[in-house]
């Protein structure tokens, strides 16, 4: 009854904060003068373009994710599996692009490869002005999301091998060797975790706006923005979000295809502790060389090119000084938003894994669904909302940031969640409510302290999101509380890029440092592993 | 226990900034302190507007709380926050960077009229007649050309000039001063007229960018040749010495002139501190903040009679101007967007 009751209170907060602002648009854009009327919706599904639109945003999104599936899975194998060296320092390097946004990694990557770029002075005008034209177009945007978001599958893969049953894959061991193994066994088992960053990297591919619009790229999502900055039609640009309803229940669908019918051979974190690493042998010295090439073409050079347009202490002292006070607020909101979203992702998670109400799905819809729509559409949902009197206690102050976030990437530490609290076996819960212990003291002294990892991992993964957070904050945020990428974003038009790139650093230092400490919390080394 | 006292030393450091980001400041509390506060929105870039409101906050002792506008969301952020707030507004001012905003506010009801005792000189054209909202400090439209192209561009025809074939570009027509422009073109030489234009731009290989600072920065990359934009984005680039010139266009005997962009103030309907909002506004509309702006890296043109000026910029009074009905632009480019929605291939 306590769990019933529990869970679905948790499921109406997140119906107040999440679906509710966007019902409340939906509603707008179904009437005309009081009356129920479809206009916007025709206006905006009948034309073919849009369909063009949506091939387009298919295209690049399915691209964007096979590449860093195929090129995210072996890296993550490498660092999670293998005797790899200096894989931490690697790992560090491969995220570092996951912690910017990408319109600043589109324009880094213009500063490189333009016809005016680095580049350019020791490179030929002839191979200058291809590479330029490449990046203007759809190798350009996967360039870049390619880069962007590679870490989500590598990330995810080392965090599914580590629950990974070793007895299963000693046993094969037997019988084959570790190719056989990680294909036959490991790869399998770690499936949901593969299917659950394709998923997350197409739907964050298929709602990035800003790249594809500086690299000149049509997507689906331009005829929400262009409703919004050119028209002002919220009604026409709520219509033109909907359809992504119905990308997100196929995209569950091919993942309920996929995964039917599988068990788990995931254990608890501490038994797979135990999994010896595979020796590269002779391989290793040569899988150095491929990955530092690959680190150096998609994380160093761009990174380059922000430190060499930050050079010199003087940038650095004015973006303390102009952002100072914006970076220590995304840190604190960052926080405030990761705690949350890691407790409200782990009862969803919780509720969604245990099947624990009726309608478990429908969450499981309703907060990927809201990752998936545009940021605008949140956040002018949160507006017309919130935007009251009465309740100026939350939308005229940071609190509407934190709805914001929670309204936006609960599905991140859900699925988190939901996955981990999958290798924890049922019968630990049971025999602890057999013993006549109330389902809070379950959850706080048994399930919680096992799926101790899957909160750190929430923690980090919502901390990252809500400190990169613009679509909403840019919207949401009271006067006076800017956010650090937002205050980057109001600074780039017409700032000096050299202030720019070194706020850029500067919030790739502030994201990388306390999610760091805590991943170091979370996954303590041993000395002969460190080496 | 090291990693536990690590842990805990976070939480506690983010409990106390916590308390003291979140906690309500004095001035909330105290209503004389309220009143003290304005909220402003702010179109014009951050850059730019930032340091003339923190002289205002030094001059007057007034807090300024700010909203600025991104370059990724096309400027249009803060309008779209007005609207969306019209019913409790949040603003107590609207610093647009171009009048066409100020005036679909006044239609959307969102703006308060208000006439300034500093808007005295300024010119008719460039203010709304019931006090809707009131122009300062413009930018005009100019083309920026690569030094390194010995003929220049004189008239905004050069776009359709087959000799530029495949060499000019152009901000998106959808968003800021480029529909602003578009409009008041369709304006003057009417519909017909005005599409024939935006096709033969077409046919000649226009390339189109997201913003005027690409456009600026595509022609000193030498992608380019020429491309119009607002005056402080070329202004400034030309202050990084970057190889491009700055060409006012149609200022021949019959050219149409080159279109004017001011910046405007608004005063927001229902506004929370009306008193200190009149008083920025009062300030911004000063001959002072005009000074200030054209001598920034912005570049723009007073609109105050006799404004001292930076030697790269052309009084008003000596700039062939536009003349365009700013409300007729506005309503024009409503008209017209669906038209240059299709242009656009949307």
């Amino acid at each position: 009854m306590q769990k019933r009751v529990f869970l679905t209170l948790i499921v109406i907060l997140l119906l107040i904060v999440g679906l509710l602002p966007v019902l409340s648009m939906v509603a707008k854009s179904l009437t005309v003068d009081g009356h129920l009327s479809f206009s916007a919706y025709e206006g905006v599904l009948a034309s073919s373009h849009q369909w063009v639109l949506m091939g387009h945003s298919m295209v690049l999104s399915s691209i964007v994710t096979v590449l860093t599936v195929a090129v995210g899975v072996p890296l993550g194998i490498l660092f999670g599996k293998t005797d790899f060296l200096l894989r931490r320092f690697f790992i560090f390097l491969f995220v570092i692009p996951l912690l910017i946004p990408p319109y600043i990694s589109a324009v880094s990557w213009f500063d490189l490869l333009g016809t005016g770029g680095l580049l350019a002075p020791i490179t030929s005008p002839r191979f200058t002005e291809t590479v330029s034209r490449l990046l203007f177009g759809l190798p350009g945007c996967v360039l870049v999301l390619f880069s962007a978001f590679l870490s989500i599958p590598m990330v995810l893969t080392m965090v599914f091998l580590k629950s990974v049953n070793p007895r299963l894959e000693e046993a094969g061991r037997l019988v084959s060797g570790w190719r056989g193994v990680l294909k036959s066994i490991t790869i399998p088992l770690i499936l949901p975790g593969i299917l659950l960053s394709a998923m997350l990297v197409f739907l964050l591919s298929f709602g990035e706006f800003g790249v594809p619009n500086f690299l000149r790229y049509d997507v689906f999502p331009v005829e929400s923005f262009t409703q919004f900055s050119a028209f002002y039609n919220f009604k026409a640009a709520t219509a033109a979000a909907v359809p992504l309803a119905v990308l997100t229940l196929a995209i569950l669908a091919v993942e309920f295809w996929f995964l039917r019918d599988r068990g788990t051979g995931l254990s608890l974190a501490h038994e797979a502790a135990k999994a010896q690493p595979v020796r590269l042998g002779r391989y290793r010295t040569l899988m150095l060389m491929w990955v530092s090439l690959l680190a150096f073409l998609l994380v160093v050079l761009p990174l380059i090119v922000l430190l060499i347009q930050s050079a010199g202490f003087e940038s650095y002292g004015e973006a303390l000084n102009r952002a100072g006070d914006s970076l220590l607020r995304s840190l604190l909101y960052a926080a405030a938003g990761a705690t949350v979203l890691t407790l409200l992702g782990f009862f969803t998670g919780y509720l969604i894994q245990t099947k624990a109400v009726c309608f478990w799905r429908s969450v499981d819809f309703m907060t990927i669904f809201l990752f998936a729509l545009p940021g605008t559409v949140i956040g002018i949902g949160l507006v017309s909302l919130w935007n009251h009197q009465w309740a100026n206690f939350i939308y005229a102050t940071p609190l509407i940031i934190i709805l914001g976030y929670l309204a936006r990437y609960t599905a991140l530490t859900s699925r988190i969640s939901a996955t981990y609290l999958a290798q924890i076996p049922s019968s630990m819960e049971e025999a602890a409510q057999i013993a006549g212990a109330s389902w809070f003291r379950r959850m706080a002294l048994i399930v919680a302290p096992l799926a101790k990892r899957s909160l750190f991992a929430s923690w980090i993964v919502g901390y990252i999101f809500s400190l990169r957070d613009t679509g909403i904050t840019m919207l949401v945020y009271p006067a006076g509380h800017d956010t650090l990428p937002v205050r980057i974003f109001t600074l780039m038009a017409n700032g000096s890029p050299g202030l720019i790139a070194a706020l850029c650093i500067l919030m790739i230092a502030v994201t990388i440092v306390p999610a760091g400490i805590l991943w170091m919390i979370s996954n303590p080394v041993s000395k002969k592993e460190a080496i | 226990m090291m990693k536990k006292t690590v842990f805990f030393l976070l939480i506690v450091c983010f409990v106390v900034a916590g308390i003291l980001l979140f906690r309500p400041s004095k001035a909330t509390v105290k209503e004389k302190a309220k009143e003290q506060t304005v909220v402003v929105y702010v179109s014009e870039d951050q850059v730019f507007s930032e340091p003339i409101l923190k002289d205002f906050e030094r001059e007057t002792g007034i807090r300024v709380k700010a909203v600025y506008d991104t370059e990724e969301a096309k400027s249009t952020g803060s309008m779209n926050r007005l609207i969306a707030e019209k019913n409790n507004p949040q603003a107590d001012v609207y610093w647009a960077n171009e009048p066409i905003r100020a005036e679909v506010l006044r239609q959307k009801g969102v703006s308060s009229p208000y006439t300034s005792p500093n808007a005295g000189d300024i010119p008719v054209m460039f203010k709304d007649k019931d006090g809707y909202w009131t122009g300062f400090s413009a930018r005009a439209r100019v083309f920026v050309v690569n030094k390194k192209v010995k003929e220049k561009p004189e008239s905004i025809n050069a776009y359709t000039n087959p000799r530029w074939k495949g060499r000019s570009v152009i901000t998106n027509p959808l968003f800021g001063t480029t529909t602003s422009e578009v409009a008041a073109l369709f304006t003057m030489w009417g519909n017909e007229k005005g599409k024939a234009f935006m096709n033969a731009l077409k046919l000649n290989g226009v390339a189109i960018s997201t913003n005027n600072g690409e456009s600026a920065d595509f022609v000193a990359a030498g992608q380019y040749d020429f491309s119009l934009v607002d005056s402080d984005d070329a202004v400034n680039r030309i202050r990084q010495g970057k190889e491009i010139v700055m060409v006012y266009p149609d200022q021949g005997k019959d050219g149409i002139g080159c279109f004017i962009v001011p910046n405007a103030t608004v005063l927001i309907k229902g506004a929370q501190h009306p008193k200190v909002a009149k008083r920025l506004i009062d300030y911004l509309l000063s001959k002072e903040t005009e000074r200030k702006l054209a001598f920034a890296d912005c570049a723009q043109i007073p609109l105050h009679p006799g404004v001292k000026l930076p030697p790269e910029l052309k009084p008003i009074g000596e700039i062939r101007v536009m003349q365009v009905n700013y409300s007729e632009v506005a309503a024009k480019m409503v008209e017209i967007q669906p038209f240059l929605k299709g242009w656009m291939g949307l």
